[in-house]
């Protein structure tokens, strides 16, 4: 029952643009349920334009203190450093540079951070290597990143190396760049079939503590502080990711923003000059759409936001936004013992 | 059969500016095996820094908890009977060192080569055989990776955003712990037997350090006396560590000029291909 009604208020919020409107009779299709009413269902399916094979997971998990981050006047975060930490180069791009686009702009410094060598899209590894390398610099510039670090490891094979390595490789650079905020795969996504994504989550999610402790005193020695890392935004990898989500962003201002990071990827992904082929396509047939321009760049641009970011538009108008990404979030921890102080000092009497 | 060089004392401080690191798994290594190398070259102008991968839980006697703390002590101690400007300790589990990722200790020495700026480095001798410790010739191998690859540009890349550069490792001195090793290399170090001594005797966890003074705690219970061990426990051990801990480095020594010698397979600079080009261009370049 309550899933019912969370789809038919889905479907009551706001405009569509025309592109998704023709789809979403397909979507609404696909949303028909056997689940006897006597049972609560535990995971919503969301509603997709199946116009990208990445983009928002099949299902949502949200919690009930479920929050949504809004723009943010001025530059609040000035003096605070993210890194975004991706398996692949269009990971970030495709699941939460909105957001990543919209803190660098409140105030942030941003890092890009990739662990694969991605060598598995590319015509050949050695190409793709050498693309992916590009593609990760030129996605981070469009990120508004500082820098763009790859670390190389071999696409589709992280499971084989040691996940301390890799960890001890993120605690130092989170110390030395001063990371406050990190961006990543969740380490517990379900269903998730790449490796790489499981193991670069698990290896963040342990240096985002870590790199606050002891661990490696070397560090400190070669004038490295502890890392204060206070926020964790963990993101789903779709379709069969499937995580809790407890934190919705509106990046309805960064949604351009997200469609350039998106086409900076020209060797992986569904997006880089797709739109151009499409143009194309549509030209062998004697037909155009007049949404792709006249030129490659807004082919591209547009292709990506009209059709391959549409789902964040389903997604965000299930919560009155225009575009959203979800996350699993993690704020600062609780300062526990100010408030057992504060409290005893309520409670104390006189000596 | 390789003939070996001989390494005297040098005066003055001809290593000045010079940074070495000394790398051994346990505590009482590299006191045993290179201790008066160690003393010679900070006396000859280096600065010298020691690095324990170990936690050396299997050795003293007492809880592991406490042989972690007593070896972290005696550890510190016997780094500065040596006159080493800093320790480092890794803490991996004694004889477990099997089981840790090689890339990751690796990486750990590459960025310690890197900070401080090591020139030379002393350690196990990687090709060393019948090494019944796992935890001396993980630690050797690792190093003998990490000498090269701290030189390298993209290696461990993310160091050089916090400012640690590549910094290859010019000149290794790789000591054995078994008889019968291949060796190159024989350092006199006569004149600093004492500081060999002075750092042995921190060793109690492990290493013979304290054997001295319960020697001689042994002898008065049964109201006996050694005049070799005098009237104090740290004469005792000294005394001790003299006379009976030393024998193998005086045997090195023999049909030498000096009393006491170190061995070591001994790795110099690389030649400088580049200069030797440079050489035959001037040797043979005509005018076209």
């Amino acid at each position: 029952m309550r899933r019912r009604r969370f789809l038919a208020g889905a479907a009551a919020l706001g405009s569509v643009p025309a592109l998704a409107q023709s789809n979403r009779k397909a979507g609404a299709a696909a949303q028909h349920s056997d689940l006897p009413a006597r049972f609560a269902p535990c995971a919503y399916a969301t509603t997709k334009t199946g116009y990208s094979p990445f983009t928002i997971p099949d299902y949502y998990t949200f919690a009930s203190d479920l929050i949504i981050e809004r723009n943010a006047p001025g530059k609040p975060h000035a003096g605070k450093v993210l890194a975004a930490v991706q398996a692949h180069v269009d990971d970030v791009p495709l699941f939460c540079s909105g957001t990543v686009a919209k803190l660098i702009d409140e105030g942030y410094t941003g890092y890009l951070i990739r662990v694969s060598n991605d060598e598995a899209s590319g015509a050949t590894p050695g190409h793709g290597v050498a693309e992916n390398e590009l593609d990760n610099r030129n996605a981070a510039k469009q990120l508004g990143c500082s820098k763009a670090f790859s670390f190389y490891y071999r696409n589709h094979r992280m499971d084989d190396g040691a996940i301390i390595e890799l960890r001890a490789r993120l605690i130092f650079l989170f110390r030395a760049l001063r990371v406050n905020t990190v961006f990543t795969m969740d380490p517990y996504n379900h269903y998730d079939e790449n490796p790489d994504h499981v193991v670069v989550g698990k290896a963040v999610e342990g240096a985002n503590w870590m790199s606050g402790g002891r661990d490696y005193p070397e560090h400190f020695k070669a004038g490295l502080k502890p890392a204060s890392i206070r926020e964790k935004y963990y993101y789903a990898r779709s379709p069969q990711g499937h995580n809790l989500v407890n934190r919705i962003v509106d990046v309805s201002s960064y949604i351009d923003a997200k469609a350039r990071v998106n086409v900076a990827n020209q060797n992986k992904g569904p997006a880089g000059g797709a739109g151009i082929r499409l143009r194309e396509y549509l030209r062998r047939q004697g037909k155009k759409l007049p949404l792709l321009g006249g030129d490659d760049e807004t082919a591209n641009f547009q292709y990506v936001k009209q059709f391959l970011l549409e789902d964040f538009h389903l997604l965000g108008q299930q919560f009155g936004v225009q575009y959203a990404e979800a996350f699993r979030y993690i704020g600062p921890e609780s300062p526990y013992e100010d408030r057992i102080r504060r409290a005893a000092l309520e409670k104390a009497v006189a000596i | 059969m390789r003939e070996a060089t001989i390494e005297r004392d040098r005066s003055g401080q001809p290593h000045a500016g010079k940074v070495f690191a000394a790398v051994h798994a346990h505590l009482s290594d590299v006191p045993y095996f290179a201790g008066g190398l160690c003393a010679k070259l900070i006396a000859e102008g280096y600065t010298g820094y020691l690095i324990r991968t170990t936690n050396d839980e299997t050795s003293g006697g007492q809880s592991s908890a406490q042989n972690i703390l007593s070896s972290e002590t005696e550890h510190a101690a016997m780094a500065k009977a040596l006159g080493f400007k800093d320790v480092f300790e890794l803490y991996y589990c004694s004889h477990r060192m099997n089981e840790i990722s090689p890339v990751e200790l690796r990486g750990r020495l590459v960025f310690l080569f890197r900070a401080l700026k090591a020139d030379t480095v002393l350690s196990f001798n990687p090709s060393s055989e019948g090494e019944p410790d796992s935890d001396r010739w993980i630690t050797g191998r690792a190093v003998e990776e990490a000498c090269w690859t701290a030189g390298l540009s993209n290696d461990f890349h993310e160091h050089f955003e916090a400012g640690i550069l590549p910094h290859a490792v010019r000149e290794r001195y790789w000591f054995h712990a078994r008889p019968g090793q291949a060796f190159n290399h024989i350092v006199d170090i006569s004149g600093y037997i004492g500081a060999k001594i002075d750092a042995i005797v921190e060793c109690r966890s492990q290493g013979n350090g304290n054997a001295g003074s319960l020697l001689r705690a042994r002898l008065a219970k049964d109201g006996r006396r050694l005049p070799l061990l005098g009237e104090d426990d740290r004469t005792a051990d000294r005394a001790y560590a003299r006379e009976f801990l030393l024998e193998e480095f005086r045997a090195y020594a023999r049909g030498h000029d000096f009393e006491y010698a170190e061995r070591f397979d001994y790795i110099g600079p690389p030649e400088d291909d580049g200069a030797k080009v440079e050489d035959y261009i001037a040797r043979n370049a005509v005018r076209i």
